[in-house]
């Protein structure tokens, strides 16, 4: 069944939040060295905040996947469904605000912005959701953007 | 990852300019877990080799933010500050799989000096397997401080 998701364009969709854990990022240090951003030995608790450790701006492309993956359902916002279908990134584009704090929870707002179809080796539409990404506790942007999701048809 | 790159000041950036390329390697399935977790993901296509080849793929495939970090690595490790990081534009082009050889490179586009001193480089930036093939190319600008 061929799904017209053109109707899709400007929804906006559900607003989502997210925490810098010392955990993710600890994990994340262990697989991505970052000499500038050693990882924490866990003594620093809640605090980490008011001293602020910084998170490295590697890090901000999964703040943005995984704060996005929380904004939508695939198959309610979407009309695809995930565990059938084949789904991939396409380009993700951000704007830098201000760094990214361990500890800090961050609020994600999106919406669709455009929506398209593209011929390759398969036919597939592009998904382009708009992205903000601020402190919930200062309301001021962090980051900024774009992500596009590839769905095969 | 090689030595640390040296981290030139504004006045060293011309347009068209190579960046010294690095490489990365080689990949290694075990990281999948940790990523996986961190992106609460526990699709098979990262984890389980024989539900990736049922899928006609030669191994389990490498999270694409996992490839997005080396390359952001990468560009930040030639900035005085990481979080001189202003804007990044990436497009994912190919998978990667384990054993993979990464080679992370990039070329000056523009350089725009800021009044306060120093400027905005511009510049390209890639990411390609062993077999030359593009897994993401896109764009990073950056502020750089003047040495002067």
């Amino acid at each position: 069944m061929t799904v017209n998701r053109a109707a899709l364009i400007g929804r906006p969709l559900r607003a989502a939040t997210y925490t810098v854990s010392e955990i993710d990022l600890n994990d994340f240090l262990g697989v991505v060295t970052e000499p500038d951003f050693a990882p924490a030995d866990g003594s620093e608790g809640r605090a980490e905040i008011a001293s602020g450790r910084l998170a490295p701006p590697s890090f901000a492309p999964f703040v943005a996947v995984l704060g996005l993956l929380k904004t939508f359902d695939w198959q309610e916002d979407f009309l695809f469904d995930y565990r059938t279908g084949t789904a991939m990134f396409g380009e993700q584009a951000i704007e830098f605000h201000r760094p990214l704090l361990v500890g800090e929870s961050v609020a994600i707002s999106a919406a669709i912005s455009n929506v398209y179809e593209k011929q390759g080796k398969q036919t597939f539409d592009v998904i382009e959701v708009t992205f903000d990404i601020k402190s919930r506790e200062e309301g001021d942007l962090l980051m900024s953007g774009q992500q596009s999701y590839i769905l095969f048809k | 990852m090689t030595a640390p790159l040296n981290k030139a000041w504004f006045e060293d950036y011309a347009v068209s300019m190579a960046l010294p390329a690095i490489e990365l390697g080689p990949m290694d399935r075990f990281d999948y877990i940790p990523i996986a977790l961190i992106l609460r993901d526990t699709n098979p296509l990262h984890l389980d080799r024989v539900y990736a080849q049922e899928r006609g793929l030669p191994d389990v495939v490498q999270q694409g933010p996992l490839n997005q970090a080396y390359l952001y690595r990468y560009f930040t490790s030639l900035l005085h500050d990481p979080w001189d990081l202003v804007a990044t534009k990436m497009r994912f082009a190919a998978n990667v799989f384990p054993d993979d050889i990464l080679t992370c490179g990039g070329e000056v586009l523009a350089v725009a000096p800021m009044e306060a001193g120093g400027g905005i480089v511009t510049c390209a930036v890639w990411q390609r397997n062993q077999k030359g093939e593009t897994i993401l190319k896109g764009e990073a600008k950056a502020r750089i401080p003047s040495g002067g």
